[in-house]
Parts: structure tokens; C-alpha cells; sequence
């Protein structure tokens, strides 16, 4: 057995793919599910779902809509995790500026008092970093306005630049333009981890992260700290996160079909799943689990109920592949590091996007 | 960075092989026993070359004229690939990238290894531990370097912002502006290779006879003149072969590209740094369209093979061979 991160699991399993070598099962996420499914590559696991008469109503269908196919809208693969977006804050900050802990309560104008509040520029300290590149960063507050991030629910067209896209974004730059928010060259980079690990060194007092960064806070953070819902946009009053989900897909290849669509039903079952909630890591799919995954950090003060609640208002990938996810990140770098007006870097950003959905 | 001497062997090499098979068919009993035993030694390495080169440039060549995802079945597009090569403007961009590299890295890295090589040709004290230290980046990992080099090349808490911040500009956002994107990669690309210019540099200095020296001294020349007209003649030869190696390995640049813009857009804003080799992997592995990535390989190897012929062509005009040795 191999350990591959994160990244280097994508090449490898195009290079697999390549050479005709895709494994039996293997772990496909909603964004890159398109790809394999477009190409024939995955096996249609409806079959077996109705054979041993799965419920499959169970997961809701953020989970498991990205992973339908066909004209029938056939289940192809079986969820095994998710992770919700909230916000990592560290309370020793809050404590020294004499500020209330940030509740779920929260709206965009607390959320950005704060920022403002806790900011320290001689001590080159800041308020938050939320920017970040696709799911833990922008996109939520465009969710929260009521509209798709990035591109719409038909994938037929760039939501970006959509009133309530641009709001968003507004919003964030103005928080970065008044230097409560360092720049994506500050941070170092602009993926998510990269913020998260500014916020661990403890040179930002709010950061939007994800679930599966739980356990390296609970490791390694060296202040008090907690987690909360994402603040409520002031006129739709909604806390949105977007929810991104892994599947077990089994390759149409496969000599075994059979056996490898049975151990995929097994991995997920209430029995299977129960393994990997009580390791912690990242939730399990498994609504019967959830529990179980809240419990595996054991007693801790973090409300960990704060990533589950994010389940009840979040936002399915909108399907998108690597192409798009450069578009993400040239256009957070075009907002929050070379001070490219929202307008510019979001007709820039769209006019890739839509070309990409023109040419599929 | 080694590909040019070892391709310089392996023309001698299927020279022996060529000439070993010849004498498999010799007169005497003794030439046909060494001919087989000779033969027989090297099929090992002849079937490696076959294997792990030969394969793979052939289809190199065959997926050129495919259109492939690397899942479907691939669909025969003849010269397809290359017609849409020729017009499309992101790999005109890699190109323009490129040579922009090239113009930078050749020249500043040429110049600089012959300075060392120059210095640390002269009686020094501690003479050979500068050596080993110029030479260290060559067997640096590239990965370690370039990502080291990269918190050196950011703003304001890097050591480049802290050298720069008596004249104002520590807040230089050096990777993500595509104006300025190619001087930390140009950098570390330049630090790294100088050792092994400078230790091919310092080779050929030692080759040129010390009487030459004496002989201008006498006439009387010295200093600048001495290297303009003993020095810098004698060693075009070392020049020429540093000159072709630049060439071809500035060319291939993609490792320091790839880990310092890795953390913000791979390739630069706007596909500022996407050089040659970068665009070659993205076509590859981001966009999986294999047939036309093969065809830009190809078209990599033709340019480095018209850049090397053009220079093979120019030597004779500078490069001076003593008499015998050419």
C-alpha cells in the first residue's frame, strides 16, 4: 500500500487511466467524477443499488446528484465522505481586542467589524483571510447570496459575474483593500491550506477551512481556538457552505465487476463506514455514521456540530475540472494579490470559463 | 543536463557495435570469438537503449498523429495535431517564454560560471572548499531549491524583499506578476547550473599549456590581454560545449517552474512562466489530449535540434581548435 497526496492522486490515476490500468475501485471527487463518466470508465452501479434494494435517498441529494449519469440518471458512484466549509478563529485574539466570540448568528457586517477590530498592522497580525481558492474560500459568500459559484446549476454558462457573484467579491475586496486581509503573495500561496497554515502560525485571526483540516488543528494549533458557522449574508440572512463529497466509483474495465460493485455497496454500508468514522478524519457519508465521526475527536471543547450543521444549507460542486480550477485561482490572485478591479477579474475569469463550456 | 556527452558516446558506441558485427563474419577464428564475446557484452545495454528510448520515441511519433484522451480508443487525425500546433497562440506563448528564459539564463549563467571559474583557477586559500561550495546547488535537489528560493522571492518577509527594502521595494509581489515572474525562476535556474559550467570551465582552463602564457608575456602582453588573446581562444572549445548544454537544458526548463508557481497558478498569471516543457505536461495531464501533447514534443525536439545545428554551423567562425585536436 502507497500513500499519495491529495494532488499526485489525480496524475496517477490519469496516468493508470492512460496505460489501461485503472485499478477495480478507485476514489473519484464530484468534480473530476465527469471526466471518468464522460470517457466510460466508471461501471453504472444502479443495477446493484436496486438489486439489494439500497435506499440511496438516504445521503440527500447534494451528495450524490454530482454522481448521477445517463439519461436515466443512474447512480454511479457511493459517497463515502464530505466535507463542509466554516470558520477557524482564534480565540486568544478575540480575548486581546476584547471582542465577543463570533457566533452562527453572525452576518457579513459583524463578520467584517471584526476583521477590522483585529487587525494589527505593526504586528503585521490580520483580521481573516476567506479568499481562498474554490471551496473553502469566495465561493461561500457567493452561495450565500442565493446563486451558484462559478458556474451555473446546467453548466451552460460563468455565474461570476452575476449580481450577486459580484456583491460577494465586492465585499471581500473591500475587506482587502482596507488591509484586513493580507495578500495571496503574503500567505504565500492560494489554496486553502495555504491560509490555514497562516492562520496556525497565528498571523490571521479568522480563516474559512474544512473539515478534513480538523484534526491538524486539534494537533497543532499552540492558542485557543474554535470553529463556527460561515456569517449569514445581511439580506438573504442564509449561512451557506459548499459541501464536496468523495465516491467509490469501479472501473467498467474490471474483470470482477461484480465482486468489486458488492464491496463498494459493503464499504458504505452501516457496518463498512462505521471503521472509518470511528478513525476521525474526514465525516463519512453515512448519515447512521455522523455521530460517530463527532464523537471519534473525543472531548474537546471545538464545536465540531458546526461542520454537521453546515450540511443543512450547502451547495454541491458545481462540476467543474482542473481547466476551471486555474480559472479560481487567477482570479483570486487578480482580486487579493494585483489589485485587479472585481468587474475586470471577473469578465476576465468569464470569458475562459465560458469559453471552456462552449467547447465541451 | 548530461543528455549531450552521453549522446556523443553513444554515436562511438554504435560505431563499435556496427564495426563488431562487421567482424562477426572476419577472417580468423580469433576476430569472429571477440566479435561474439564483444557483442555479446553489450546486448544487455543495446536492448535498455531499445527499451526505455527507442519504444518510446516511436510512440512518441505514432500518438503525434492520434487524437487520444488516454481513455477512449484513439482516432487516426493525421497531420491534425501539428496544423493546430502552428495556430494556436498558447503554444506560440510557451515558445515566447522560452526564449525569454534562454536570453536571460544563457548569457548571465555563462558569464557568471566563467567568472568563478576564472577565480577559483587563481592560487587561493581555501581554494578547493569553494569549488565544492559552487559546485553544491548541481546536486541540490531541484524540488528543495526552487521551493527555498521561492520564500526567498516573497514579498516583503523574504530575504530578496529585505535586500531590497532600503530603495522601497520590499513589496514586490514577485511570482504572481507576470512581468516579473521570470527573474526568480531565470535565478534559480542560473544558481543551479553554474557549478557544473564552472567545473567545465575550470577543466578547460587547466588544458591550456602554461608556455602559451609565457610566450605572450614575452611578447608583452598581460592582464585583459592575455585573456582576450591566450585565454578566451583556447578555451571556445569549452565555451562551445557549455554553450550547446545551456541550449539544450535551457530549453527543457520545468521543474522550477512547476514547484515555484505551484502554490499560487501553475505556469504564472495569464501563462506568464508556462514554458515549453510546462505546456507539454499541461496538454498532457491537465487537458489529457496525449496526441496533441506528443505532437509538442516533437516540435521541442526539432527546435532543439535547429538550434544545435545552427550552432554546430556557426562554430567554425569562434570556435579555434589547436592543431590536432579538432
Amino acid at each position: 500500500m502507497e500513500v499519495v497526496p491529495w494532488d499526485q492522486y489525480w496524475t496517477l490515476l490519469r496516468t493508470d487511466a492512460t496505460s489501461g490500468n485503472l485499478p477495480d475501485i478507485f476514489n473519484v471527487s464530484q468534480d473530476r467524477f465527469f471526466f471518468y463518466a464522460e470517457n466510460g470508465a466508471i461501471l453504472n452501479l444502479q443495477p446493484y443499488w436496486d438489486e439489494f434494494g439500497v435506499d440511496t435517498s438516504l445521503w440527500g441529494s447534494g451528495m450524490i446528484d454530482p454522481y448521477r449519469w445517463g439519461e436515466a440518471r443512474d447512480l454511479y458512484a457511493a459517497p463515502v465522505n464530505w466535507d463542509t466549509i466554516v470558520m477557524f478563529y482564534n480565540k486568544d485574539m478575540f480575548d486581546a481586542a476584547g471582542l465577543d466570540y463570533p457566533t452562527a448568528e453572525w452576518t457579513w457586517d459583524d463578520f467584517a467589524a471584526a476583521a477590522a477590530a483585529l487587525t494589527d498592522p505593526a504586528n503585521d497580525v490580520y483580521g481573516a483571510a476567506v479568499y481562498s481558492e474554490y471551496q473553502s474560500g469566495y465561493t461561500n459568500f457567493i452561495a450565500s447570496t442565493g446563486i451558484p459559484p462559478v458556474v451555473g446549476a446546467g453548466r451552460t454558462e460563468c455565474t461570476l459575474d452575476e449580481p450577486g457573484s459580484v456583491e460577494a467579491l465586492e465585499f471581500l475586496a473591500g475587506l482587502y483593500n482596507d488591509g484586513y486581509m493580507p495578500s495571496v503573495s503574503l500567505i504565500g500561496g492560494a489554496s486553502a491550506s495555504d491560509s490555514f497554515n497562516f492562520w496556525l502560525a497565528g498571523r490571521v485571526a479568522m480563516v474559512t477551512n474544512g473539515s478534513w483540516n480538523l484534526p491538524t488543528a486539534i494537533e497543532q494549533a499552540t492558542f485557543n481556538w474554535d470553529v463556527v458557522q460561515l456569517p449569514r449574508n445581511p439580506e438573504t440572512g442564509r449561512t451557506r457552505s459548499i459541501v464536496h463529497s468523495v465516491g467509490y466509483v469501479a472501473s467498467s474495465n474490471s474483470d470482477a465487476a461484480d465482486l468489486a460493485a458488492n464491496l463498494i455497496l459493503y464499504l458504505v454500508s452501516d457496518e463498512g463506514s462505521a471503521f472509518f468514522a470511528n478513525a476521525g478524519g474526514v465525516a463519512p457519508a453515512n448519515p447512521a455514521q455522523q455521530q460517530a465521526w463527532v464523537d471519534s475527536f473525543g472531548e474537546t471543547s471545538v464545536n465540531i456540530q458546526a461542520f454537521v450543521d453546515a450540511l443543512e444549507d450547502s451547495q454541491g460542486v458545481t462540476v467543474f475540472d482542473e481547466i476551471w480550477d486555474t480559472a479560481n485561482t487567477e482570479l483570486v490572485i487578480n482580486i487579493f494579490d494585483l489589485n485587479v478591479p472585481v468587474v475586470d477579474a471577473v469578465a476576465q475569469a468569464c470569458g475562459f470559463i465560458d469559453a471552456q463550456l462552449a467547447a465541451q | 543536463m548530461f543528455f549531450a556527452p552521453s549522446a556523443v558516446k553513444l554515436d562511438l558506441f554504435f560505431g563499435d557495435c556496427m564495426t563488431g558485427f562487421l567482424n562477426l563474419f572476419g577472417k580468423t577464428p580469433l576476430t569472429r570469438r571477440r566479435a561474439f564475446w564483444g557483442l555479446a557484452l553489450v546486448t544487455p545495454n543495446v536492448l535498455g537503449l531499445l527499451f526505455f528510448f527507442g519504444i518510446p520515441v516511436f510512440i512518441a511519433f505514432r500518438t503525434s498523429l492520434q487524437d487520444w484522451n488516454g481513455i477512449r480508443p484513439p482516432v487516426e487525425i493525421g497531420l491534425g495535431n501539428f496544423d493546430r500546433l502552428l495556430h494556436d497562440p498558447s503554444f506560440w506563448n510557451s515558445v515566447g517564454v522560452t526564449l525569454k528564459l534562454m536570453l536571460v539564463v544563457i548569457p548571465v549563467g555563462m558569464l557568471l560560471s566563467l567568472i568563478v571559474a576564472l577565480m577559483l583557477n587563481r592560487k587561493l586559500r581555501g581554494r578547493s572548499f569553494f569549488r565544492v561550495v559552487y559546485f553544491l546547488p548541481v546536486v541540490t535537489s531541484t524540488v528543495a531549491a526552487t521551493m527555498a528560493w521561492t520564500w526567498m522571492f516573497q514579498p516583503r518577509y523574504g530575504l530578496i524583499a529585505n535586500l531590497l527594502e532600503p530603495v522601497g521595494l520590499q513589496d514586490l509581489n514577485w511570482i504572481t506578476r507576470p512581468d516579473l515572474v521570470l527573474f526568480p525562476i531565470a535565478a534559480v535556474v542560473i544558481w543551479q547550473r553554474l557549478g557544473f559550467d564552472m567545473i567545465l570551465f575550470l577543466a578547460g582552463l587547466q588544458a591550456i599549456p602554461r608556455q602559451l602564457y609565457d610566450a605572450a608575456r614575452i611578447d608583452g602582453a598581460n592582464g585583459i590581454r592575455l585573456f582576450r588573446f591566450v585565454t578566451l581562444p583556447l578555451l571556445s572549445p569549452t565555451t562551445f560545449l557549455v554553450l550547446i548544454l545551456q541550449v539544450i537544458s535551457a530549453i527543457q526548463i520545468f521543474d522550477q517552474v512547476y514547484i515555484m508557481t505551484a502554490r499560487t497558478t501553475r505556469g504564472g498569471m495569464n501563462d506568464s512562466a508556462t514554458t515549453l516543457s510546462l505546456f507539454l505536461y499541461e496538454t498532457a495531464f491537465t487537458d489529457s489530449d496525449l496526441g496533441y501533447s506528443a505532437a509538442v514534443a516533437l516540435a521541442m525536439f526539432a527546435i532543439t535540434l535547429l538550434l544545435t545545428l545552427m550552432q554546430i554551423t556557426f562554430q567554425r567562425r569562434w570556435v579555434y581548435y589547436e592543431s590536432g585536436s579538432a
